[in-house]
């Protein structure tokens, strides 16, 4: 199993500070994290749904009348009781980032950078990663969920959609993969 | 008896204190993972590492295999862990577009936070996308409506739908990953020795 | 027999694989059979602290409440008749199955009270601890609230208590009287089913709407 302690390389880039963690240890940790989740507060983690209570809130501040009619907007405002950022996923998503920057300061790989190719440059990668996030946003809302809500969550809970969604991601990307293949290549 | 705060062990204030503990649980593992980083990501679709399949679905399985020895003893009651429902035709066509957002991108939504949090320039323009790609979302929510409340399947899960036991879906996705770890190890190898 | 050095990921395999072929007989899922601590619940039943008298339950009504349930497990045709208003119809048979949120109340009548206690031990078996049945019924209710009779020899406090009564008769549309007056036997119109008259403290509505939280992802 040589690659599983060595980061992945790309032909030409250089290595990152420290080894990743063997994935199969890394997924036991985060499968625990998930159980815990439903354990504790009987539902799965998410992400894209923070993405959206944010972005509700967002446009409240500036255009309060506007994100009041948006029906989709609407319903991440609630009916005012509540804060829109008073909500499971936005707190989630914070924690993410801490782990996340608690784990790369531990390990030596937090640091400004962008993740590119050798071949691409810096513009370029920031405007394929700003348009993947657009579409990603439009799957993520159209199937009720991304990966860590719909494929991790759902999948660990066999449902059918989850199931179903986690099939086309693959599909997805490995059918436009040779199309993109010079951004990380 | 679990799941603790539909038992009402604890309130909501609490509910979001967790909320941010157990995100941090999986921003950390994901970093570890080496998923803050794009290019690692990206390699899952180029064959030569694999990581996100072994990532994600050794996290499936520990987190299944969990559920299902916790609700066989009966501490677990699962008919109250939130299902999303399911709406088949609008969630496939959202996991293509989410695929390939995925390799355009680099990053899926939880990936390109632990990105930004570790200082990914790249991961923070993704995650402005999203935010932009949500309001657009919004924007032409009307028109998309009925298409993404279509196909409502309800709550629906694999054992249900194919009648089976649900030990036996689980056995399956089990020996499934097990036997896909292999392959995707194998692949890994051949893939990674010809580059 | 020494056994050959198994690398982490295989012993880890080993692991998924005996765990998932155990897990062929889970049956994770409780079904409709459960256990019961009868010493547990007779406690209960004894101490008579799951019952809910009509007045009580009357009171809450006017405040518009909406902390709790309030369930008629009589039929449909019944239901629609009369129910005590803001109650939801939810038959025996239903009741198990039906989606409560583990922590909310819940409070059971049928006609007398033989069929809401055994729904309230339902109930208890499969878990719900906050369960509680309507002293008397519907009968209860017709007896107490919508129709109060002043007692001949009345003291001052009857006739307090009385008043009280009356102002809660006349919000369900029921009528007090006073004991001996001729009605006492003759059968007895229960009020037509109007959306009741607004609570001070706000509208109540036929079924309070549940706070939906946004539980995806």
């Amino acid at each position: 199993m040589s690659s599983d302690h060595r980061p992945a390389v790309m032909p030409g880039t250089d290595r990152p500070a420290s080894p990743y963690w063997n994935p199969y240890v890394a997924g036991i940790g985060l499968g625990l994290v998930l159980l815990a989740a439903f354990v504790l507060v009987g539902r799965g983690l998410g992400a894209s749904g923070a993405f959206s209570s944010t972005v509700a809130w967002l446009v409240s501040l500036v255009a309060p009348a506007h994100a009041q009619s948006n029906e989709y907007l609407q319903g991440y405002l609630g009916d005012g009781t509540t804060h829109p950022l008073k909500a499971w996923l936005v707190f989630e998503v914070l924690g993410v980032m801490a782990g996340a920057l608690f784990s790369g300061l531990l390990a030596g790989r937090a640091r400004i950078a962008v993740e590119k190719g050798p071949r691409v440059s810096t513009a370029v990668r920031l405007l394929c990663a700003f348009a993947g996030g657009i579409l990603m946003a439009f799957g993520a809302h159209l199937a009720r969920g991304c990966t860590s809500g719909q494929a991790l969550t759902g999948g660990a809970l066999l449902n059918v959609g989850s199931w179903a969604f986690m099939l086309m991601v693959f599909v997805g990307g490995y059918s436009v993969a040779w199309f993109m293949r010079w951004q990380w290549r | 008896m679990a799941p603790f705060y539909k038992y009402g062990f604890f309130g909501d204030e609490m509910s979001l204190v967790l909320a941010f503990v157990l995100g941090t649980g999986f921003g950390f593992f994901l970093e570890r993972a080496g998923f803050g980083s794009a290019r690692k990501l990206a390699a899952q679709f180029y064959l030569f590492d694999m990581s996100v399949f072994k990532v994600m679905f050794t996290a499936i399985v520990t987190a299944m295999l969990g559920v299902t020895y916790l609700g066989w003893l009966g501490w677990l009651d699962l008919s109250l862990v939130y299902l999303v429902p399911t709406h088949l035709v609008p969630q496939i066509v959202g996991g293509l577009v989410l695929g390939v957002g995925f390799v355009v991108g680099g990053y899926c939504p939880g990936t390109s936070v632990a990105s930004l949090a570790t200082g990914r320039v790249d991961g923070f323009v993704y995650a402005f996308g999203i935010g932009a790609g949500t309001l657009a979302y919004a924007e032409v929510y009307p028109w998309l409506k009925e298409f993404v409340n279509s196909n409502d399947m309800g709550q629906v899960t694999l054992p249900e739908v194919f009648n089976l036991p649900w030990g036996l879906l689980v056995f399956a996705v089990v020996m499934i990953a097990v036997a896909g770890f292999s392959a995707a190890t194998l692949i890994e190898r051949r893939i990674g020795d010809k580059s | 027999m020494k056994l050959p050095a198994l690398t982490l990921n295989q012993k880890l395999a080993l692991v998924a694989v005996a765990l998932g072929t155990l897990a062929l007989f889970s049956v994770p899922h409780r079904g409709p059979v459960v256990t019961l601590d009868t010493r547990e619940l007779a406690l209960i039943v004894e101490k008579e602290v799951d019952h809910v008298t009509p007045s009580e339950l009357a009171g809450w009504i006017v405040q518009g409440r909406s902390d709790y349930r309030l369930i008629d497990l009589r039929a449909e045709s019944d239901y629609a008749t009369y129910h005590i208003p803001t109650a939801e119809n939810v038959t025996v048979a239903a009741l198990p199955g039906f989606p409560f949120q583990r922590t909310e109340k819940i409070v059971l009548y049928s006609d007398g009270g033989i069929h809401a206690a055994q729904a309230w031990m339902l109930m208890q078996a499969h878990g719900y601890r906050a369960v509680y049945t309507v002293l008397g019924g519907l009968e209860g209710w017709k007896d107490d609230v919508l129709y109060p009779v002043l007692p001949a020899q009345a003291s001052v406090a009857d006739r307090a208590r009385f008043e009280r009564a009356v102002a809660l008769s006349r919000f369900f549309g029921g009528e007090p009287r006073a004991e001996g007056a001729a009605v006492a036997n003759t059968p007895v119109d229960l009020p037509k089913l109007t959306a009741p008259a607004p609570a001070p403290s706000g509208a109540v509505s036929p079924i309070a709407p549940r706070k939906k939280k946004k539980e995806g992802c």
